[in-house]
Formats: C-alpha cells, sequence, structure tokens
C-alpha cells in the first residue's frame, strides 16, 4: 500500500532533501511512502489514480528509507547527485577505491580525493567517483581532516551500485 | 492448429545437418527465406546490442566511455541502440552497465518500442512486462513523464524488473502482478499498448539451441491460444486513436500474422499500419490467405536483419 506521507514524515523527507541539496528537483513530482516498509518512491503525478485503486508490486522509484533519519538508496543517491549542487555531503574517492566500493567494500582515508573538513562523525554522505557518478552511500567513522587519514577505514560503505548486478541474479 | 508440411528431400536433409526436427525445418521452408543461411546463421552466436539509456546518459558519451575500455560499437538504425562488435569484459560488467547507462537488448526488441511512436505524458500499457528492457526504453522515450503499467504476473520476474528499473532511473512506471489476459479489470485506456506476447521463441535459437529438438507443434498450438486471447484482451485497453504494437521473437504464422488476421477479423476497428524495419508479413500461410493489411507487418530474420528472429505488427485502434 503507498499512501502520502504524515507531517512528521514530509519534514524529514524536505529536510534530508534540502540536506542532499535536491530539493528542486522533486518539484511536479510525488513523493509517496510505501506503507509496512518505510520506503519513499517518487513518481509522476499520472501515477496517482492507479496507486489508489489497484495496489502495485512497485510504483515509481524507491528514493530512500525513513528510519532515524532518511537514507537514501541507490536510486536517489544517483538521483540526487546528478540534479544537485554537490555539497559537504558528498565524498568523491580515487578509481582504485571505486572498483572496491562496488563489491560493497569499506572506504580506506588515502583513496578519498575530496572530502569537506567540516563533515562530522557518523554522517551518511553519498560516495562519488571521479566522475561525480554516486556509486555508494557511506558512513563516516571520522571528521573533518581524519577522514583522510591513511591505512584507515574511515568511511563505512552502506550500500553501492554493485548491489544491482548482486541482488538481479 | 499448427501446420505440418509433408517432409522434403531438403528438410530431411537440412534437420540433420543442424540437428533440428524435421517438422520445424519443414516449417522453416515455408515461411523464412534462404533457409540454409538461416541455419548457418543460427550456428553462430548472435550480435549483441546495447540501448543507451538516455534518462542518465547519452550515446556520445556512452559511446566515449566504452571505448576508452577496449569495446567497438557499431550505430545502427535506432540512434539509441549500438552493436557491440568486440566487447573486452562482458558486456553485463562494466561500471557504466551498473549506473544504468545502457541495457542489453536486441535490435528487433528495440524496434517493437519504437513503433509505438512514443511521446511525452502519454499514457503506456506494457503487457508481458518482465525483465523490464521495453519499459525501460518506453520511460527513457516519454523523458520519464506520463504514465507506464507494467503487467508482470510472477513475483520473480517483477522483482527482477524492479532491479531493472531502478538501475535504468525510471520513476514513471507502476508493476502489477496481473495477467494481461484479464487487462480490462484495470478500466482504463491508454494512448499506447505494448504486447510483447510470451511465445515459443523460435526467433531465438541462437542463444537456446536446445529449442532445435524440444520444441512441438503442440507449443505452438498452446502459445497461440494464448497470444489470441492477450491481444483481444491488450486491443480493448487502447483508447481511440491509440496504439497496440503486438510483438513476438518467433517466426511461427500461428503466433504472428494469423493472431493479428483474426483480430482484423474480429474487431472492425482495427487497421495495421506501415513500419520502416524488417521485411513484409506474409498474407498467405499453406492455403490461409490474409487481410492484405498484414504486408505492413515485419518479420526480422536473423541472417536477414542481423537481429533475433522477430515479428511486429502495429495496429491503431480507431
Amino acid at each position: 500500500m503507498y499512501r502520502k506521507p504524515t507531517r512528521d514524515e514530509s519534514t524529514l523527507i524536505n529536510r534530508a532533501l534540502d540536506k542532499w541539496g535536491a530539493f528542486e528537483f522533486f518539484k511536479g513530482r510525488l513523493l509517496m511512502m510505501k506503507e509496512n516498509a518505510s520506503k519513499i518512491v517518487c513518481l509522476m503525478p499520472a501515477e496517482l489514480e492507479v496507486i489508489t485503486r489497484m495496489q502495485p508490486y512497485l510504483a515509481g522509484l524507491v528514493i530512500g528509507e525513513l528510519k532515524k533519519q532518511f537514507v537514501p538508496s541507490m536510486a536517489g543517491a544517483d538521483i540526487f547527485a546528478r540534479s544537485s549542487k554537490r555539497n559537504k555531503f558528498y565524498i568523491i574517492v580515487n578509481e582504485n577505491a571505486e572498483k572496491l566500493v562496488l563489491y560493497g567494500r569499506d572506504i580506506i582515508g588515502e583513496s578519498i580525493v575530496e572530502a569537506s573538513d567540516t563533515l562530522g562523525e557518523n554522517e551518511l554522505v553519498i560516495v562519488l567517483n571521479s566522475r561525480l557518478e554516486a556509486i555508494g552511500i557511506g558512513r563516516t567513522r571520522f571528521a573533518g581532516r581524519s577522514l583522510l587519514q591513511k591505512g584507515r577505514v574511515t568511511v563505512t560503505t552502506l550500500s553501492d551500485a554493485g548491489y544491482y548486478l548482486r541482488e538481479e541474479g | 492448429l499448427t501446420l505440418i508440411f509433408s517432409e522434403s528431400v531438403e528438410s530431411v536433409d537440412l534437420a540433420a545437418r543442424y540437428g533440428y526436427d524435421r517438422w520445424l525445418v519443414g516449417r522453416f521452408l515455408e515461411y523464412v527465406p534462404g533457409v540454409e543461411d538461416f541455419l548457418e546463421k543460427m550456428e553462430r552466436p548472435p550480435t549483441q546490442y546495447i540501448r543507451v539509456n538516455t534518462l542518465k546518459t547519452s550515446r556520445k558519451e556512452l559511446e566515449t566511455r566504452l571505448s576508452s575500455k577496449g569495446f567497438e560499437l557499431k550505430r545502427t538504425s535506432i540512434p539509441e541502440v549500438l552493436a557491440v562488435e568486440k566487447a573486452p569484459i562482458a558486456t553485463g560488467a562494466t561500471n557504466e552497465y551498473l549506473f544504468g547507462h545502457y541495457y542489453i537488448q536486441d535490435l528487433s526488441s528495440c524496434m517493437a518500442v519504437d513503433a509505438l511512436d512514443i511521446s511525452k505524458d502519454q499514457a503506456v500499457l506494457d503487457v508481458a512486462a518482465a525483465p523490464g528492457g521495453k519499459t525501460t526504453f518506453i520511460a527513457q522515450k516519454m523523458e520519464n513523464t506520463g504514465s507506464i503499467i507494467a503487467l508482470e504476473p510472477n513475483e520473480r520476474r517483477a522483482r527482477a524488473m524492479s532491479f531493472n528499473l531502478a538501475r535504468c532511473g525510471v520513476y514513471n512506471a507502476c508493476i502489477l502482478r496481473r495477467d494481461g489476459m484479464h487487462a480490462e479489470k484495470l478500466q482504463m485506456k491508454f494512448d499506447r499498448v505494448l504486447l510483447d506476447a510470451p511465445c515459443s521463441c523460435e526467433g531465438v535459437i541462437a542463444k537456446d539451441a536446445t529449442r532445435k529438438t524440444n520444441h512441438t507443434p503442440q507449443d505452438v498450438d498452446y502459445c497461440a491460444a494464448r497470444q489470441d486471447k492477450l491481444i483481444q484482451a491488450a486491443a480493448m485497453m487502447v483508447k481511440s486513436g491509440g496504439i497496440l504494437v503486438y510483438s513476438t521473437c518467433s517466426f511461427a504464422p500461428e503466433e504472428n500474422e494469423i493472431v493479428v488476421d483474426r483480430l482484423l477479423q474480429k474487431l472492425g476497428n482495427v487497421a495495421v499500419e506501415p513500419l520502416k524495419y524488417g521485411s513484409s508479413g506474409l498474407t498467405r500461410f499453406g492455403d490461409m490467405k490474409f487481410d492484405n493489411q498484414l504486408m505492413n507487418t515485419r518479420r526480422l530474420y536473423p541472417h536477414v536483419h542481423d537481429t533475433t528472429g522477430f515479428f511486429i505488427a502495429k495496429l491503431r485502434v480507431s
């Protein structure tokens, strides 16, 4: 079942879209909750009739999940990365790390090419490759410059674009 | 019922040489031009095609990126589709594939979508939709606007389809776990309806050689009966002035021209429109003669058009 987000959920979602710099993209599109799963889907208004009258297996694109906070899905991260102005919640990794992230591996400090000094510990970040494409979603283990320290995992990979291939099979 | 022709020296010889059941080769001799070339072509791996996902990238950008990895690509009659002439790694194992920049899809399958003449903001029904190749192509032609309803009764296939939609960044589609035979329960009409009907898959022998011998006339009968019901259900879902595209990956006239011919006879408001790809459909088979409009349907032969074997009919419902 799909439903409109409650006021509280809308507030959390709007804050998240603002955080990722993707607020503008979702104008003219609908955001709905997939009940029982706390998943947020983006869809076109024309799909509303189907959603309200029938119970689709899937409607639109899951852009994230509301847990204690909004956690983007890979499809959501991809939209955010392509439609928003990059801010401190995006980190860039080198080509070697890109391959490892796509296998679900965590990120070591020296493979981070760009990360904001103002990033805190335990922050959700979208991991980009050198072409600024979303390749994963991570959580920082350190703050600021410590993210770049050598020889240590500084960002935990929560999900990655490789899962499409792994899960599809 | 599926027509079986008397064995000839040629059919017996070709069947023995290429490892097919005789009845099948006997039929090919009736409706496939240059049968020996066709059978020879079926012995080689088919050309692989990829379709650029313009929701995420451009053809030029994808060509540049894959070329830098050693891929050799060739443009085709459909601007979004590229033939893979050389692939240093599996086409489904590149980062660009993971990012949804392309979909591995045969040219013939893309021609069926092209025949829909889709534009933005339309309502589209994709009747037997999984794994989602055509749905994602429809979505990109609509630039993620309007709405697509994709029917797929099987949960495993619907799940696989959901991954493909997510990978390709499609958000204007809904998957309903319904059988296309009961499409009327949707109580909606659509600008465009695509029915890529489940079929006996005669056209994909190059990908699955077991079909040379494990394919029976009863399979063709079974598929044809189902296709008959599906096309009628699909035709009822089209708005006046809208388009229904019917396709299969089979050569069997029972699954193609005969199905369309019966629909034309049954409904007086359907016309077959011409298509720019492939060879003309049959207007005769055995002692049967079909509506002349069937000439406008299209057959795609692997050895002539370098695609999988395919049939496409573009039907305008008035």
